[in-house]
């Protein structure tokens, strides 16, 4: 036998057992294929949307509905009951529920479904006072980010006369509830504590922030109820499209590609059930990297999520926010690519840093009652964000030839420390207390 | 003609029944005699209001006596039954039964332990008897009163009773009805061999169907008069009886009897003027104030 | 004497001028309103959006048969190849039809609970006033609680009891079904006690006259005596049930009318006004007709005595 008749044969042993290993992969059972998920009208379920009506889940060999729910504690309540197999979930939740804020439940996620993806609005009333106040805001293109500090002096005069301006966000361990305060206090103005008497969050606030369910916001806000809110999208362009308010930041400005939904499912019910967990894994980032592929997928996901059985919105405000661009005060339409963000810069790994990130956050407005060493914040954080699945995950795709090995990020699972904050506060990870230190509102420990 | 024979089997001896709270009561009936004997037709009269339903009640044992005892050969009385069947002035049919379901719900509570068959039958007998047999299958509200009547009677006699307890049974009825189930009355008890006491308000009535009339006093604290013996010969016939002395003068009897009674009792109103005197009127003078 | 014309006017002509004045009304109002989602829908745009709705049925229906079709087609294709596989159910949204399906069975489920409970315990309280004088003070208690007080309570219990894998029914189900029986048992039980309680003394004498059980005497006097005033309460439950459904499936999700309504609101899209409008004569059409068969029952068992 010749050296290379040798070294053929090898390649074609490699070859043949390379597939058997392919098949085999594909040949392993997936322990439940008929699955109920639920979401929340918003836009960025569309991960869930796209990998049903595009058939990625179906090529998993999973079947999926997808179940809209009234409101996240609902959304939660069922996952956890198991009416729901898993869900899109906001990023604060599996971690609230691990450590105890809120009701007690164990749950995980291994998948981010989307960076960025919220705005801040505000009433038509306050966007007029505050370009009274500032002219830097009374010209057509004013320069962003705005800061809140030019809205502070309204804020201190409305609690100083007894009204304290209200704003409203989704839910008390939302992301929106997080960049909300984030944004107010890089302002200057304080957000209220939560203690142990005071469940709602406005103890010692400049600015009452309460929870308000997402539909009903554009309706308080036109009412006068409340004077802002932070929600994810279509709302903030549904305000704008009807000319009932004014969205001045949206939250990639509060923290440049900010971790915004997950896909969570209970603790329990990804033990037992593995490989249909790997398997949803696998269909939703491809889902991501498809809505992040082309303009032309993006208007194609904006028809199929205006069906009312998904958001429901009218497609022209569901596309003013995922086309690319952003309509702030109206006719103030700019490019906005990052609005939100399902795939690129790895926007479907669940980075501990984001987990970490939230728990800091929690203790800073005291949802956490107490102080914890760094190490606890590292120990809360892996409990609840597996990257390692969404790693065996990937792979497979990679095998596959689905994505590229290049689409991994490296590390250990820690983003390197960033500035990209409103106020350039610098975040790192593994030190949480003394990022807590570094922040000038809010708890220190 | 049918003789009694003789034996006392129903008796109420020395009763008193009275109604309401201790310090508010009202004394019905007050030391009541009466001894019923098998085979006989009694007819007690009497006043509105005199306590003619309670002595009906008392004898079925749907009440019990204040004092004094009810007995039924010999025993005392603690309940009602359907040995002593009752036929209620109200006629008290189940309206959301047939003739036939009415009639059947008595069969079948009394004669449980015959076959189907022979319940059945003892039922179409019943319905037969009261010659209601084509209506059967109505409701009590698609009857007339008379045929209501005769439901009632029916399911009293499917009892297989041995006294039969009837509270005014033709009160409601027209003349002409009336007359024509005095007359089925009549026959039944004869054929049945029956035992029946009668409450009824009509004195002619009583004497034609009645071997004996007992007036009730009139109340409160109501007895019963002394028993007027009708010894009239069966059959009796109504045009004829108008003719004949023995009727009269029986019939006079107890009216008289019942009218004496009536007038001794005075109303209790003017005994006590419980009502105030109307005050005296002053006309006003024409033309002007005093 | 009414004349066969002026008889027509007033059980058919009267309401539809009444009817034709209340659209004309609404579409002139309708026509100034602007709402945070749009303007408010006349009853143009409403048949419009009810004519959508069943378009979109008809529309999820061929897309379930083509699905069943190419099961069909891979189904035989493996067994050919020796293959196995297994046929998966449709897995598409509810339609609107579907919604109002799911509706009419939980209302339905609900009813079933509460008359199972609420005639039995009204029988009880009608014939005994001690139990009733027991019973009495908790049913004042609980009658005027509303759905939403109790649907947490209700899905907290049957997310901890109601636990087996392959239950027969939805969680959201069962919670939305209690929560329609806990509501509306209330006029049952009352109006079965009082039927029970008034009845006739003369049917209760021939009942002791003839030395009737306590079953014949429940199930042959009490309950045939009662039972117009038992239907009474009936209809009155099915009504007071079919309101409190509609809200309690907006929590409970329960995938019918309720849910649809929350959903739509939820998408604040220009059509949301007019489907909610759609779902609100839907509702009401159902339960007038809900009430017109349980009037037809009451009327069935009704008897002059």
């Amino acid at each position: 036998m010749t050296f290379g008749s040798t070294r053929a044969l090898r390649i074609a042993a490699l070859a043949v057992s390379a597939s058997l290993i392919v098949s085999e992969a594909n040949a392993v059972a997936i322990e439940k294929d008929t699955l109920k998920l639920g979401f929340i009208k918003l836009t960025d379920c569309a991960s869930l949307v796209i990998a049903r009506e595009r058939g990625f889940f179906e090529k998993e060999g999973l079947y999926v509905t997808l179940e809209a729910q009234a409101n996240w504690k609902i959304l939660q309540d069922r996952v956890v009951s198991g009416e729901l197999d898993g869900a899109h979930m906001l990023a604060g939740q599996p971690i609230a529920a691990s450590i105890g804020v809120g009701t007690r439940a164990a749950l995980i996620t291994a998948l981010s479904l989307d960076l960025n993806g919220n705005a801040i609005t505000l009433s038509k009333e306050l966007w007029t006072a505050m370009k009274a106040r500032n002219p830097e805001l009374a010209v057509p293109n004013p320069l962003h980010p705005i800061s809140a500090s030019l809205f502070k002096p309204l804020v201190d005069e409305a609690r100083d006369s007894g009204s304290a301006l209200k704003m409203g966000m989704v839910f008390p361990v939302s992301t929106h509830n997080y960049e909300l305060r984030y944004w107010l206090a890089a302002g200057g103005i304080h957000p209220g504590f939560y203690t142990a008497s005071d469940s709602t969050g406005v103890t010692d606030a400049d600015v009452q922030i309460s929870v308000t369910p997402p539909p009903q916001m554009p309706a308080t806000l036109a009412q006068g109820t409340i004077q802002g809110y932070s929600v994810g999208e279509p709302w903030n362009q549904q305000a704008v499209l009807r000319d009932i308010g004014v969205p001045v930041i949206t939250d990639g400005e509060i923290w440049e590609l900010n971790p915004e939904k997950v896909f969570g499912v209970t603790a329990d019910w990804a033990k037992a059930n593995p490989e249909t967990h790997l398997a949803l894994l696998r269909a939703l980032i491809l889902a991501g990297k498809w809505l992040d592929a082309s303009l032309e997928n993006r208007r194609e996901a904006v028809t199929i999520l205006s069906k009312p059985e998904y958001v429901g919105a009218d497609p022209e405000v569901i596309a003013n926010s995922m086309t690319g661009t952003f309509e702030y005060e109206r006719g103030d339409k700019r490019e906005l690519p990052d609005f939100n963000v399902f795939f690129r810069h790895h926007a479907t790994y669940p980075f501990y840093s984001d987990a970490v990130w939230y728990l800091t956050q929690m203790r800073r407005w005291g949802q956490i009652s107490e102080g914890h060493p760094d190490a606890w914040y590292e120990e809360a954080a892996k409990q609840v964000y597996r990257p390692e699945l969404w790693k065996q995950a990937a792979t497979t795709l990679v095998d596959r030839g689905d994505l590229q090995s290049g689409d991994l990020p490296e590390g250990d699972g820690y983003k390197p420390p960033s500035s990209a904050f409103i106020d350039h506060v610098e975040y790192d990870g593994r030190k949480p207390n003394d990022y807590l230190k570094r922040l000038a509102i809010g708890r220190k420990d | 003609m049918k003789t009694a024979s003789g034996q006392s089997i129903l008796k109420l001896e020395r009763v008193s029944k009275g109604f309401g709270a201790t310090d508010a009561r009202r004394e019905v009936l007050h030391d009541v005699d009466l001894a019923v004997t098998e085979g006989e037709l009694v007819a007690i009269v009497g006043f509105s209001g005199s306590g003619k339903s309670t002595l009906v009640n008392l004898l079925a044992g749907l009440e019990m006596p204040d004092r004094g005892s009810v007995t039924f050969h010999g025993k005392r009385v603690r309940g009602p039954g359907p040995e002593r069947a009752v036929v209620f002035q109200t006629y008290a049919l189940l309206p959301w039964l047939t003739v036939r379901g009415n009639v059947a719900l008595a069969v079948r509570a009394t004669a449980s332990g015959r076959s189907a068959a022979e319940r059945d039958a003892a039922v179409e007998r019943c319905i037969a008897l009261v010659g209601l047999t084509a209506a059967a299958d109505r409701r009590p509200r698609e009857l007339s009163g008379g045929m209501r009547q005769r439901v009632a009677l029916a399911r009293a006699l499917a009892m297989n009773p041995r006294v039969l307890l009837m509270d005014e049974p033709l009160g409601a009825l027209d003349a002409l009805t009336r007359a024509k189930l005095q007359d089925e009355i009549v026959e039944i008890w004869q054929r049945e061999k029956q035992t029946i006491v009668m409450v009824t308000n009509d004195v002619d009535e009583a004497i034609l169907l009645a071997d004996r009339i007992i007036p009730l006093n009139p109340g409160p604290r109501a007895t019963l008069g002394p028993a007027f013996t009708v010894s009239l010969e069966r059959p009796r016939d109504r045009t004829a009886l108008n003719h004949d002395p023995a009727f009269r003068s029986i019939r006079n009897a107890v009216t008289e009897y019942l009218l004496d009674v009536g007038r001794a009792s005075v109303p209790r109103c003017e005994q006590e003027e419980a009502f105030d005197p109307l005050p005296d009127l002053e006309p006003l003078p024409v033309g002007g104030a005093a | 004497m009414k004349s066969g014309a002026m008889r027509l006017l007033d059980t058919a002509g009267m309401p539809a001028m009444a009817f034709a004045i209340f659209l004309g009304a609404w579409s002139l109002v309708a026509s100034s309103i602007e709402t945070s989602i749009g303007r408010l829908p006349g009853p143009t745009a409403v048949a419009q959006e009810a004519r959508n709705l069943l378009g979109a049925h008809t529309e999820e229906r061929r897309k379930a048969a083509e699905y069943a079709q190419r099961m069909k087609v891979q189904a035989a294709e493996a067994k050919t190849a020796g293959k196995p596989f297994v046929v998966r159910k449709y897995s598409g949204p509810p339609t609107y039809l579907d919604q109002i399906a799911t509706s009419l069975k939980t209302v339905f489920a609900g009813f079933v609970i509460a008359s199972l409970i609420a005639v039995p315990l009204g029988v009880l309280c009608g014939m005994s006033p001690r139990a009733y004088a027991a019973l009495n003070p908790l049913i004042q208690l609980f009658k005027p609680v509303s759905p939403l007080a109790w649907l947490p309570i209700v899905m907290i219990l049957v997310s901890a009891l109601y636990n087996s894998p392959d239950s027969m029914f939805e969680k959201s189900f069962v919670s939305s079904a209690i929560t329609v029986a806990l509501c509306s048992l209330w006029p049952t039980l009352v109006n079965t006690a009082l039927g029970v309680s008034s009845i006739d003394r003369d049917y209760l004498n021939v009942a002791r006259v003839l030395r009737l059980g306590w079953w014949d005497r429940i199930f042959r006097i009490v309950l045939p005596a009662s039972l117009p005033l038992v239907f009474t309460g009936l209809r009155l439950s099915l009504g007071v049930g079919w309101m409190v459904l509609i809200a309690a499936e907006m929590l409970a999700q329960n995938p019918g009318l309720g849910k649809f309504v929350w959903d739509m609101f939820q998408n604040g899209s220009s059509q949301t006004l007019a489907q909610i409008l759609v779902a609100v004569f839907t509702i009401g059409t159902i339960g007038f007709a809900l009430d017109r068969v349980m009037l037809a029952f009451q009327r069935a068992v009704s008897f002059d005595a």
